[in-house]
Parts: structure tokens; sequence; C-alpha cells
């Protein structure tokens, strides 16, 4: 057992917080896009940078996901969003973010503007229960599975342990769905203790 | 005394009035709130010709239902948003700052969506900057193209820009690998300028380079869609004729020797009669490799030369 590692109590609170700002982020989500959408719930761990990149890439079956993006945010905690996006891309979303026609230069822009407004009503979602507000940087294009795994290689990777949380987006109506992972490493993980513990000696 | 205050209204207005980025503020209908220097001098209007009036009245270029809903999903989720000139060259067509080294149209541009909190803690307005990010895509093209050269220098012949001998034999050996799995005609032909080395001799090696170009030239001319050709080494050509068997590359083969002996090859104001010999083979199932087919259409062509040049020999397994 690393030192590190949440305790049974913590985890549950964990798991608690994390559910109710996703549920906000759900909310909003559905105002923005005018539409029914589903947020699975959200799973949130600590992993170590030597399981991280298998921990990603297993979310969503080799070969499944065609594009990825990343976007990094900071605040009392930072870390980076990465979202991973199926074959169909943003096909049949674009028009609900203002989008006109569907050609290749805007295809990737729906992308990263997806991305960016599902990182940003999470982590306003998790803002609001931490008491903190997030600043962030422009999302971009990170590219295919591969480069994402040699990004996430243990040897590359300047952490050793991070906080894991991930959740699935679906737009049922469009077909659409995509892949949320936000990692925070080392000291998010303490101050997310902080918190928690805060959480547990109020209960 | 007064310690110097960051929130300094005075201070504020000052810089970002001077910020050389782009400011403006939007309330939820759209209209201008604020306008900094920098959207003063690149737009040509002054904030008080824009301010409280909607930005779509002002700025037709803008596609607004896009724009409404980015700046509405700031408004309402309270995150950022961004646009990136890699995917939206810009938001307001702006001049850029380099008409002389540019060579891209308009300033291209990186943008923020930022939510403003009013006094009750809900978005009251949305911030926007503008980041001139020209100089940085300009690099980026440029980038790109010599990226491009370079992988086209390592395929081409610097002089005539067909392919080189690596890339030609690299070629020949797919097209090899496919006629074996899929079946098909495959021709090869090789030929070489007569006498080029008199040519360079008498008038130097800037005349024989010419030369080589014209030969290139018209050769060109004479290929067919598929056919690739490639600069063996000095003065020898290869052609690589996919889907053509022996009769086709005969054909193809005396049509470019009768062009090359009627071409009006001229070095210096003075007319050259430039000939080649021919060389030429056909795949077949028994052909080791590549560099066999190869190196049949080879003898063939010494077989051209020997046999008084200007004309076109085809390789018979028979009869070599």
């Amino acid at each position: 057992m690393n030192a590190l590692a949440y305790t049974e109590d913590q985890l549950d609170a964990l798991g608690e917080l994390v559910n109710i700002a996703v549920g906000q982020a759900g909310a909003s989500l559905a105002r923005v896009l005018d539409t029914y959408v589903r947020l699975s719930v959200p799973q949130a761990r600590v992993v170590s940078a030597a399981a991280v990149s298998r921990a990603v890439t297993e979310l969503t079956p080799e070969g499944t996901h065609d594009t990825v993006v990343r976007q990094a945010f900071f605040s009392a905690m930072r870390g980076e969003a990465i979202v991973l996006f199926g074959r169909q891309g943003g096909r049949g979303i674009g028009d609900l973010l203002g989008y006109q026609a569907f050609h290749d230069a805007a295809s990737e822009e729906v992308l990263l503007d997806v991305s960016n407004i599902l990182v940003g009503a999470v982590l306003s979602g998790l803002g609001e229960q931490i008491g903190a507000r997030f600043g962030f940087q422009a999302p971009t294009v990170l590219g295919r599975e591969t480069e994402l795994s040699e990004l996430l290689e243990p040897a590359a990777v300047p952490w050793s342990q991070a906080l894991l949380i991930e959740v699935d987006f679906e737009v049922e109506s469009r077909g659409f769905s995509c892949h949320l992972v936000l990692l925070m490493p080392e000291d998010a993980i303490e101050r997310m203790r902080a918190v928690l513990n805060r959480m547990l000696a109020a209960l | 005394m007064n310690a110097p205050d960051s929130n300094d209204p005075q201070l504020l207005a000052g810089l970002i009035g001077q910020l050389n980025v782009g400011l403006f503020v939007l309330d939820p209908e759209f209209r201008l709130r604020l306008w900094n220097r920098f959207m003063e001098l690149n737009s040509g209007r002054s904030a008080a010709e824009v301010l409280g009036r909607v930005i779509f009245d002002l700025f037709p270029e803008v596609d607004e239902p896009w724009l409404r809903k980015k700046v509405e999903t700031v408004f309402q989720i309270g995150g950022y948003a961004f646009t990136s000139a890699n995917q939206r060259p810009y938001l307001l067509r702006f001049d850029h700052h380099r008409p002389v080294t540019g060579g891209i149209d308009y300033m291209r541009q990186d943008c923020t969506f930022l939510p403003l909190q009013g006094p009750d803690g809900r978005i009251a307005h949305v911030g926007v900057s503008i980041v001139d990010v020209t100089d940085k895509i300009i690099s980026e093209v440029q980038r790109e193209e010599a990226l491009a050269r370079l992988g086209d220098i390592s395929i081409r012949d610097g002089l005539t820009g067909i392919f080189n001998r690596r890339q030609l034999e690299r070629s020949l050996e797919a097209e090899v690998s496919r006629v074996r799995r899929y079946g098909g005609e495959l021709s090869v032909v090789m030929f070489d300028i007569d006498h080029f080395k008199q040519i360079n001799d008498s008038y130097g090696h800037r005349a024989g380079d010419e030369v080589i170009q014209a030969v290139v030239g018209y050769t060109c001319g004479v290929l067919r869609q598929p056919d690739i050709a490639g600069r063996y080494g000095g003065e020898e050509f290869t052609l690589i004729l996919p889907e053509t068997g022996a009769q086709g590359a005969m054909v193809v083969s005396e049509r470019l020797r009768e062009t090359l002996e009627r071409a009006d090859i001229h070095v210096g104001g003075q007319s050259l009669g430039v000939t080649v010999s021919v060389g030429l083979s056909s795949f077949r199932a028994d052909v080791a490799d590549h560099e066999a087919l190869l190196d049949e259409a080879d003898r063939a062509l010494y077989r051209a030369k020997s046999d008084g040049r200007n004309r076109v020999v085809m390789y018979r397994p028979a009869n070599p």
C-alpha cells in the first residue's frame, strides 16, 4: 500500500464528490446543447505512472477511437484532460454547436469545441465542490492512439502517481459519444485528500 | 502615500488600452462593452464608434450562428472557450503586419473567450482576447513546405525532377511484387542518349545537362498516366510501364525513339541531332525479382547499342 493511496472512506467521499460534479456538468451540457445528454457514473482513483497508459488505453479498446484532444487546466489542482473520440468524430453534433456545414476543417474544430465544453462543464462542477475556479489552456488535437500511449509512457511522464477521473459522455439522439479522462498528478492527490477529510469531518 | 495597487482602475485601463492583444467585451445581447486600442488600430473603428453596437452589425464577416453558440456556452457553463488559427484562421478580418514577407491574406488569430462575473457571481459578460499569431502560422507553413521539399529531394533527381535511381528501384520492386501476386502485365524500358560523351566534350557539361533535361521533357510527353520515369544515372533512364505487355512496351519504346529522333533539341542556338538506344523487357513468372528484370532490359539496351544505336531491342529469354 503506498502513502498516496486513499483510505476506503476517502475513496467513498471522492466518488460522491465527483458524482455530484458530473451531475452538475450533465445539467449544464444539456442546457448548452439543448438536447438530452448522458454522462456515465464517473470513476475516480489513484493510478501509478506505470499503470496509467494501460488504464487510459483500455478504456476504449484498441482501434476504436480516432482522435485524441488534450487540454490543460490549473487552479489549486492542476492537470490535463484527455478526450478520446470514436471513429465517428464530431459527425452529427456540429450543428448543436452552431456549425452549419460539416467539412474536414470544421471537424477538428468541432472536436476541440466539444472537448472544451465537456472539460469546462466537468471542472466547473468539480471546482464548485472543492471551492476552486479553474483556468484553462486552449485544447489541442493530440493525434492518434499510438501517440497517446507514447506520451503516457511511464518513462516519459514526470510524475509517479496521479488522480484519475474518467467519465463517458453520450448524445444518444446523435449517435455521438466520447470518453473524458482527467489526470491530476502528485500534489493534486494530497490537496484532494485535504478536501475529502474536510468532507468526512463534516459528516 | 498610496501603495501601488494592481486593481487601480487607471492602471488597469492603461494596461488594457495599450496591451498588444486585442480585447473586447460582449454583453448577453452581443453588444460591445469594451474595445481596446489594438482593436481600434486593427479594425479601423474607434471605441466611440462601436461601443453599444451589436458585433454582427459591425463585422458582417463573422459567422453569426457559430459565434452566438460559442459565446452562449461561455455564459451558460462559465468556462473558457477557444479558437485556434490552425482550424479557424481568424475571428475578425484584419490586415496583418507582414505586408511584404507574409504570403498570407489576413491576420491569423488565436482567440480566448473569458467568462466575466458580475456582482452577483453570475456570468454577466464575455471577454474576448485576440492574439496575432500570423508569424507563427507563416513559420509553420514554411516548415511544412521545407519538409515537403526534403521528402521530394530524397526521391527525385535534382536535374530533371523525375524519380532518382533509389525511388525508381523501390517503385519497380513494388510493381513486380504486385504483378506476381495479382497477375497482369509489366514492362521495363532502359534507354540512353547516343554519343552523349561527345555532346559533353564538344559543348560542355552545362550543355549536356540541358540535353538531358530536354530528353526527359520529350520522354514525359510520350508516357501515359500510370507510367513511371526515372533517371538511372548519367544519361541513362528507366521507364516502368505497369499493365503493359511486350507488344505495348514496344509501341511506347518505338514512339519514344521516333519522337527524340525528330525532336529539335538545341544548345546555345545550335541544333543537335539527339537519338536514343532503347532496351526493354516484360515480366514473366520466371523472372527472379525486379533486379533481374532491370538487368534484362539493360542487356537488351546493350544489344541496341552494339547493333548500331537509335533502335529498340526487346529482351528475348530464348535468345538473349
